[in-house]
C-alpha cells in the first residue's frame, strides 16, 4: 500500500470516528426515519378496495397533486408501482446525505481555513491523501445511512404487508453511486474556495444548478420551455450526476440492466474525474487557505 | 327616473355574472385523424401548436382548414366551432424529412373501418375505388337492413291491428254468453315476431366518404407545410411533425374492477405493478393486452394540447386478451386456474342502497336480460395477504409480464413498533454517548 493509500485510511478512520460520536448523523437518520414512517402508514390508509388512491390521505393528496403537477400522472403511477417504499426511501435517505454532505464540504474548509490540512501535509499525509481521506469517509457514512433506510424499509414492509421488491433495492442503488459524484462535487468546492462558507454555497450552488436542469427537461413544461432546456441539458448534463442517476433509472424501467449498470460505471467515471481535478487543483493551490 | 337609471346601471353591472361566451379567433388547423394503436381519434392542431404527432407505420388523415377556436374552461380543452366557420383547403402537403427529401402528399378519399374478427384490431382503411366499393357495400348492407326493419315494423302493426281486433271481438262474444275459447287459444299462440338483427359485418362500420392527405410514416421527426394549388406556401401552414412508434408491445395489463365499485373500474398497466387493496370486496379482473408509448407524444396523438411527460413511457391499453385463464396462488391450498365468467350486478331491495354481484343465470333469474359484466373474480379476504396471479393464453401457457400481486392491507396489530423502530438510532447515540461519558471518567 503506498504511502499516500495509507495516511487517507488512517485520517478516514479517524474522520469516521469523529463522525460516529457526534449526534448529527444519529439525529438526521431518526429525521428521516420519521419521514419515512409518515409515508409508509399513510399510503396504507389511502388503500381502499380498488387499490391505492391518493385522496384518501391528506398527505398523499397533497404528494401526488404536487408531483403529479409538475411531472404528470404517470410519474406519479410508475412511483407508486411497487408501493411506497422506493418514494419513502429517497425521502428518508435526504437528510442524511444533507447532513453527511453539508458538514463534510463545511468542515473541510474549516480545516482547511484553520491550517489543519496544512499541518498534516507536513507530515507523512498530503493535500490528496486528505481528500481522499474525507471522501472515504462520506462514502462509508453514506452506505451506512442507506443500509439503516433500507433496514427499516424491509422491517416497514413486514409490518405492512408491503413488497419490498426490486425497486426499492435498485433505488438505494442509484442512491449511493448518486452520492459517489455528489460527494465528489463536494471536494471540488472545498479545493476551488477558499473557507468553509464559501465551499458550502458553491456546493449548494452547483447543487442546485443541476437540479434546476433535471427539473427542466424532466417537469411537463411547454413546448419553448422544453425546447430550452433541452438545449441547455443537452450541453451541462454531461457532467450532471442526475443525468446519469435519471439514465440508470430510465433504463431500469425500460428492463435494460445493461443500460441500468452502464449509467452507475458512468457516475464512478464521473466521480473519478472530478476527484482527479480536485487532486491536480490541490497540487497547483497547495493545502493553505 | 333617477330610480330606474340606478336599477338599469345595477343590472348591466351583473352582466358579467351571468354565462359569457369564449372568444372565438379564426385560426389555420390542421385537423387530424390519428390512429392511437386500438382505434382512430380526432384531434385538431391550432395555430400557436407548432408540433403534430402521429404513430408511424399506419395510416393518419390530415386536412387544412379556416375555422374559429376558443378555449372552454370546464374542461381545460381548445375546441373548435366549425358551425359558424370551416374553409378545407386544397393543394399538395410537403413532408420533409431530415435528409432534406420532400414528399408531396395529394388530397385522397377515403374511408376507415373495423372489420368484426376473433381479435378487436381489424382496421382497415380503403382509398378512392377501393372507398367506393366499400362504402357502396355498406350501403347495400344498411338497405338491406333498413327493408328488413321496415317489413318487421309492418309485419308487427298488422299483428298488433290483428290482436286488436281479436281482443275486441273476445270481449263482444264474450259480453254475449258465448263461447270464446277457439279465439283465446288464437291470440295466446299468436307468435312474438323476432326483429331482424343489425348487421355483424364490423365492429366499426366504413365512416362516409371523405378526403384527407393520408400520411404513413416512419419514425422520425419531419416539417410539414400546404403547397397552394397556385403554387404558393399556405401561410401560418408549417410545423414539425414528430411521428413516434411503441417502445414494447404485448404487454399484459388488467382491468380492475372492485365487487363494491363495479362502475369504477381502476387499471394494473405496469408489469412490475403491485396491487394493494384492503380487502373489504372481491376484484374482477380483465387482462388486455399493452403497448408502450412515450407519455407526451401519445397524449398529444390523442389530444394535441394534453400535457405528458417526455421522459417517460406509459403503457396503453390496445385489446382483451381472447379466451384467457387466470391462475392463482395464495387464494388457497395450491395453484387455483380461473376462467372468464358471466356476472350479474343485483341492486339491492327496499330502502338500502347497494348491490351485490352474483353469477349471471340466463335460463333463471337474469332470464332474457345481457350480464352486466365477464370477468375473472379473484376472492380476497384478511385471510389471503398475498395472493399471485398470472395470465395464461388459450393454449394454457403463461403470457410475458402478466404475473402480478395482490396484496390485502391490514391495520398492523401495534402499530407503535415502527416509530419505536425509528428512534434506534438516537438510542445508538445515547449509547455512543453514555459510552464515551464511562470511559472519560474511567480515565
Amino acid at each position: 500500500m503506498s504511502d499516500r493509500a495509507r495516511a487517507a485510511r488512517i485520517i478516514a478512520k479517524r474522520q469516521v470516528f469523529e463522525a460516529l460520536i457526534s449526534p448529527g448523523l444519529y439525529i438526521a437518520l431518526v429525521v428521516g426515519l420519521f419521514l419515512g414512517y409518515f409515508l409508509v402508514s399513510g399510503f396504507s390508509r389511502a388503500v381502499d378496495s380498488s387499490g391505492f388512491n391518493p385522496q384518501l390521505h391528506p398527505l398523499y393528496d397533497l404528494i401526488a397533486r404536487a408531483l403529479e403537477g409538475a411531472f404528470g400522472k404517470t410519474f406519479v403511477d410508475s412511483l407508486f408501482a411497487e408501493g411506497p417504499l422506493p418514494f419513502a426511501f429517497a425521502v428518508s435517505f435526504l437528510p442524511a446525505f444533507l447532513y453527511i454532505a453539508v458538514s463534510s464540504v463545511f468542515k473541510f474548509g474549516l480545516e482547511k481555513n484553520a491550517g489543519a490540512v496544512e499541518l498534516v501535509a507536513y507530515g507523512p499525509a498530503d493535500g490528496t491523501s486528505y481528500l481522499i481521506a474525507s471522501y472515504v469517509k462520506d462514502l462509508f457514512l453514506v452506505l451506512l445511512a442507506i443500509i439503516v433506510i433500507v433496514a427499516f424499509m424491509v422491517a416497514a414492509a413486514a409490518f405492512y404487508n408491503y413488497v419490498a421488491g426490486p425497486e426499492l433495492f435498485l433505488t438505494a442503488l442509484v442512491a449511493f453511486f448518486l452520492s459517489l459524484a455528489l460527494f465528489a462535487y463536494g471536494v471540488l468546492a472545498s479545493m476551488l474556495t477558499g473557507n468553509a462558507s464559501s465551499s458550502l454555497a458553491l456546493f449548494v450552488g452547483i447543487i442546485a444548478f443541476f437540479l434546476v436542469v433535471l427539473f427542466g427537461s424532466f417537469a411537463i413544461v411547454g413546448e419553448y420551455v422544453r425546447n430550452l432546456s433541452t438545449v441547455v441539458a443537452s450541453a451541462v448534463q454531461w457532467i450532471s450526476p442526475f443525468f446519469y442517476g435519471n439514465l440508470s433509472l430510465k433504463a431500469n424501467a425500460a428492463g435494460d440492466s445493461l443500460g441500468f449498470f452502464g449509467g452507475l460505471a458512468l457516475l464512478v467515471v464521473l466521480s473519478g474525474v472530478i476527484l482527479a481535478a480536485s487532486h491536480f487543483i490541490i497540487r497547483a493551490r497547495g493545502v493553505r487557505a | 327616473m333617477k330610480r330606474a337609471a340606478a336599477v338599469i346601471t345595477f343590472l348591466l353591472a351583473l352582466l358579467p355574472v351571468f354565462g359569457q361566451a369564449p372568444v372565438r379567433t379564426e385560426n389555420l388547423i390542421y385537423s387530424v385523424l390519428a390512429f392511437n394503436g386500438r382505434d382512430y381519434s380526432p384531434t385538431f392542431v391550432r395555430a400557436a401548436s407548432g408540433t403534430i404527432y402521429l404513430i408511424a407505420g399506419v395510416d393518419n388523415f390530415l386536412t387544412v382548414r379556416k375555422t374559429l377556436v376558443y378555449f372552454w374552461p370546464l374542461t381545460g380543452e381548445w375546441k373548435t366551432d366549425t358551425d359558424s366557420l370551416n374553409v378545407p383547403f386544397d393543394g399538395t402537403l410537403e413532408v420533409t424529412g431530415r435528409r432534406g427529401t420532400t414528399v408531396p402528399v395529394i388530397l385522397s378519399r377515403y374511408t376507415y373501418f373495423n372489420e368484426r374478427g376473433e381479435y378487436e384490431l381489424n382496421w382497415k382503411v380503403a382509398r378512392d375505388a377501393e372507398a367506393d366499393r366499400v362504402w357502396a357495400h355498406w350501403a347495400q348492407i344498411m338497405d338491406a337492413y333498413q327493408a328488413a326493419m321496415k317489413d318487421y315494423r309492418e309485419r308487427v302493426a298488422k299483428q298488433g291491428a290483428e290482436r286488436s281486433s281479436l281482443i275486441a271481438r273476445i270481449q263482444s262474444l264474450r259480453n254475449a254468453g258465448k263461447d270464446v275459447t277457439a279465439l283465446v287459444d288464437r291470440l295466446s299462440n299468436m307468435l312474438e315476431l323476432e326483429a331482424p338483427q343489425p348487421p355483424q359485418d364490423y365492429v366499426v362500420p366504413p365512416a362516409e366518404i371523405q378526403q384527407a392527405f393520408i400520411l404513413n410514416l416512419p419514425r422520425g421527426e419531419y416539417s410539414l407545410r400546404l403547397r397552394n394549388p397556385d403554387g404558393s406556401i399556405m401561410e401560418g401552414s408549417e410545423k414539425t411533425l414528430a411521428v413516434h412508434e411503441k417502445r414494447r408491445s404485448r404487454g399484459i395489463g388488467f382491468e380492475v374492477i372492485p365487487g363494491d365499485k363495479w362502475t369504477r373500474p381502476v387499471e394494473s398497466s405496469t408489469p412490475s405493478a403491485v396491487l394493494y387493496v384492503d380487502g373489504s370486496s372481491d376484484l374482477y379482473l380483465r387482462p388486455y393486452f399493452e403497448d408502450e408509448y412515450n407519455d407526451l407524444f401519445y397524449a398529444k396523438t390523442i389530444r394535441n394540447d394534453d400535457r405528458g411527460n417526455p421522459n417517460l413511457m406509459k403503457w396503453e391499453r390496445i385489446q382483451q386478451v381472447p379466451r384467457a385463464e387466470i391462475q392463482l396462488t395464495g387464494a388457497g391450498p395450491g395453484a387455483t386456474l380461473i376462467r372468464e365468467e358471466p356476472w350479474f350486478v343485483e341492486q339491492g331491495q327496499g330502502a338500502t342502497l347497494g348491490y351485490k354481484i352474483v353469477p349471471y343465470d340466463p335460463q333463471g333469474a337474469q332470464k332474457g336480460k345481457d350480464p352486466s359484466l365477464i370477468a375473472f373474480r379473484i376472492p380476497l379476504g384478511r385471510g389471503s395477504p398475498v395472493v399471485g396471479l398470472q395470465a395464461l393464453d388459450s393454449a394454457g401457457k403463461p403470457l410475458s409480464g402478466s404475473a402480478r400481486q395482490i396484496r390485502v392491507l391490514a391495520p398492523p396489530p401495534a402499530e407503535i413498533v415502527l416509530p419505536l423502530l425509528a428512534l434506534v438510532p438516537l438510542a445508538a447515540m445515547v449509547l455512543v454517548i453514555v459510552g464515551r461519558a464511562r470511559r472519560h471518567r474511567r480515565s
